[in-house]
């Protein structure tokens, strides 16, 4: 299984190497509420900018300021770096203040070829649904005159057959993590997902089918049950803190985050107008710190917890990530009186001494697992 | 923050637990903005609508800093700006209790202190229970958040507006089309009729007003006159503009700053610094001590947004694109300050940032570019009003004197 989990996080691993080696234009994006779709069917390569390579931030900071959310530091700092030449431009959207600031950032002093920032409303709502779908059809039209290509109703829904499939293979490796008798790390899942994220849609949809294949004809791969844990917050993509927790004997079974479970919900219909239908599936997604509605995130990690039988909740916050904080004492609060423990961690992206995190991780383990 | 509710809904409780905090203020009348008539009318029209908000019969709305409160005082619903209020508790020395009870309720020390101090003021239950809360996302997406949380808190409607970053026929018709969904929300909520009639005369006073104020402004941009810039920064941090009492507050002010204006011969005294970011309030040391030898131009009550006047027949689309004009963007921004630096003749530009207020921050590299452009001499420098913990002013001091000698 290694194996074949190696050969799909290679993906990401080498995606830089991997798309120098593509002629089509690659447009770099941020936010899991950017829709991929349309950039397939426009014959461009998508792919999400993740900071990681950006691990210097005293440049960005000095345009940002020291106190910003890291991961918008990172990405920043990949930016200013050139980590990624090959970049045609870049498509952000209003995730929250800080990525505004960043965009505007990006553009002035990165100046990518093509830039677009989409309007996603944060309120759940008709006004903000119809808004929206303007949004994607000036995306659409900007895309068009920038890459002077037309983008067919046809080849939309050929980019919405191409990402369902990605989302079905995903939410099939997710369900099998419901069960107590299979388990796969977490680090190794969320390489998954980013491997998914890298613009190598059809490559890693092959590779993901045969991993799906190999686990079903295993029908117990030795794991018994543990105790079951879910990471929920900002982005997040810190293999030491889970280590720290399956170290304990637990397990992660489910990250309700950006690069996790929250990218690969739900399936865009395919059927009526694929416009309408790749705006609605973005804007009802609305699960994010993001969104102004604390309740619907609340429910949606409710769910989560029911669907995957979770005993305990880390959740993680970039230090500055004010969206993700502001939420925090509302869940706390509405987790206790469900029964569920909850821990705050707050991190940097790229962080790598976590020894004070560690021992906190270790007490809320013991008294959640031993006591 | 047990079962994240209020459980008591007194007012008179609520009014005598704000009144032992208020109680310790410390005003300056030292201060040249305290010697202005239009400052203690509108000393007393806050403190009578404080009171007011506290009666059992009165209904509040509660709102963000530059939430159009036109269609709340079309309402005759008491607006309660929850942000704006975090100041009163840094002077009243109070801030500090409130602070710790937000951390004792998990939230984190990183938020905005101008956030926090409301959180803690809620959970300590000193203001009004809201009958209904309005929020947009200005100027921050956390300050709606909030307000979401307080709707959780005091169990009442909640309605908020989503703004758009850019300026078009598209994103105008979104905003108008949330206006009028709002109105519906209000009437179906509070059970008070929308009308017409009402809004129009808010609308008409609103104007009224504004042109006092932009009238004010114009005087200024010629003259230094001690007290005005602080004064219109006030009126425009109350966001009271649609009443009849700020229409008094602006003419007054505007008369005032004709008779400072006709008695000024000496035209430009003093090296004149623009203050972009939020302002520390009047009796501060940081102010008293730069405006010692300069003049101090606050920049927000110059912000576009803040002077457009409402088409006073389709107001909604003005408040529209006014809500627009508010949202922070570094290239209108710096259109923005561009022309101040014109039109005032400026020396410097500081910019404030208060501890996590990350658009100040984001804003910055846009304004620090064009003060380099201008060949303007710029300082940032960063501070916390609410939270004292995160600020000395002995340290702030050494810049601010290094800054003020290469002046």
């Amino acid at each position: 299984m290694k194996t074949l989990v190696e050969n799909i996080t290679d993906l990401y691993k080498n995606r830089i190497e991997l798309l120098k080696t593509k002629d089509n234009p690659k447009i770099g994006w941020i936010s899991i509420y950017t829709p991929e779709e349309i950039f397939y069917a426009a014959g461009l390569i998508p792919f999400r900018i993740t900071g990681e390579q950006g691990i210097d931030l005293t440049d960005a900071s000095a345009f940002l300021g020291s106190n910003f959310c890291s991961y918008v530091l990172s990405c920043l700092s990949e930016g200013l770096g050139g980590i990624y030449p090959f970049m045609e431009g870049i498509v952000f959207l209003d995730s929250c203040d800080m990525r505004k600031r960043l965009y505007e950032v990006w553009v002035h002093n990165v100046k990518p070829r093509y830039s677009f920032f989409l309007e996603l409303p944060k309120a759940i709502n008709q006004p903000g649904r119809e808004y929206f779908r303007l949004q994607i059809r000036k995306l659409i039209t900007s895309i068009e005159s920038h890459f002077d290509y037309k983008i067919s109703d046809v080849l939309l829904q050929k980019a919405i057959d191409l990402c369902n499939e990605s989302r079905r293979l995903l939410k099939e490796l997710y369900d099998m993590r419901k069960s107590d008798t299979f388990f796969i790390s977490s680090t190794a899942t969320i390489n998954i997902i980013k491997a998914c994220t890298s613009g190598l849609k059809e490559e890693f949809n092959e590779r993901l089918k045969q991993l799906l294949l190999f686990i079903k004809k295993q029908d117990n791969n030795g794991t018994k049950k543990k105790h079951r844990v879910m990471i929920s917050g900002s982005y997040f993509d810190n293999s030491g803190i889970i280590d720290t927790i399956e170290k304990m004997g637990a397990h992660v079974v489910c990250e309700d985050i950006s690069n996790g479970v929250k990218y690969l919900e739900g399936e865009i219909p395919q059927d009526g107008d694929p416009v309408e239908a790749i705006a609605d599936y973005y804007y009802e997604k609305g699960s994010c710190a993001r969104i102004i509605d604390t309740e619907r995130r609340f429910n949606h990690m409710m769910n989560l917890i029911k669907e995957y039988g979770i005993e305990s909740v880390i959740y993680f916050s970039l230090k500055f990530c004010d969206t993700n904080f502001m939420d925090f004492p509302y869940f706390k609060n509405k987790l206790a009186q469900n029964g569920i423990p909850v821990l705050l961690i707050e991190g940097e992206q790229n962080m790598t001494n976590i020894e004070n995190l560690r021992t906190r991780i270790q007490t809320f383990l013991e008294t959640r697992m031993f006591s | 923050m047990n079962a994240l509710k209020i459980k008591d809904k007194n007012r008179e409780l609520q009014y005598r637990n704000m009144i032992a905090v208020l109680g310790k203020y410390n005003n300056n009348p030292e201060n040249p903005a305290g010697s202005l008539t239009s400052r203690r009318m509108r000393s007393i029209m806050n403190s009578y609508r404080l009171a007011e908000a506290y009666k059992p019969g009165s209904k509040v709305a509660y709102v963000g800093e530059q939430f159009p409160t036109e269609i709340v005082f079309a309402f005759n619903l008491l607006a309660w700006n929850i942000e704006s209020m975090s100041i009163l508790f840094a002077q009243a020395d109070y801030a500090d209790e409130f602070l710790h009870l937000t951390q004792e309720n998990s939230l984190s020390r990183d938020i905005c202190s101008f956030l926090r101090g409301p959180f803690g003021v809620m959970l300590a239950n000193c203001y009004p229970y809201p009958d209904i809360i309005l929020a947009n996302d200005q100027p921050c997406d956390c300050l709606a958040k909030l307000e979401y949380m307080a709707s959780k808190l005091y169990r009442c409607p909640f309605f908020t507006l989503n703004t758009p970053n850019y300026i078009n026929d598209d994103s105008l018709a979104y905003l108008l089309r949330q206006c009028n969904d709002m109105i519906y929300y209000i009437e179906s909520s509070t059970n008070i009729r929308f009308r017409e009639e009402n809004f129009r005369k808010v609308v008409d006073y609103a104007n009224e007003a504004k042109d006092y104020y932009c009238k004010t402004i114009e005087l200024h941009r010629k003259a230094m006159l001690p007290g005005v810039s602080r004064e219109l920064h006030e009126i425009f941090s109350m966001n009271c503009f649609g009443l009849k009492e700020t229409v008094r507050i602006c003419r007054t002010l505007y008369e005032e700053a004709l008779e400072l204006y006709n008695h000024n011969t000496d035209r430009k005294k003093r090296k004149r610094i623009l203050w972009v970011g939020q302002v520390p309030e009047s009796t501060h040391e940081l102010l008293g001590y730069m405006e010692n030898d300069h003049e101090v131009i606050f920049w927000a009550p110059l912000w576009e947004g803040n002077l457009l006047m409402l088409d006073s027949k389709n107001p909604l689309k003005s408040i529209a694109e006014r809500a627009i004009l508010y949202h922070w963007n570094s290239e209108r921004m710096k259109q923005n300050i561009s022309g101040i630096c014109d039109t005032y003749e400026l020396d410097a530009i500081i910019i404030s940032n208060i501890w996590g207020c990350r658009n100040m921050l984001g804003i910055n590299p846009m304004v620090r570019e064009l003060a380099n452009e201008r060949r303007l001499k710029f300082l940032t420098i960063n501070l916390d009003l609410v939270d004292r913990k995160n600020f000395s002013f002995a340290q702030m001091k050494n810049r601010i004197d290094a800054f003020l000698e290469i002046l």
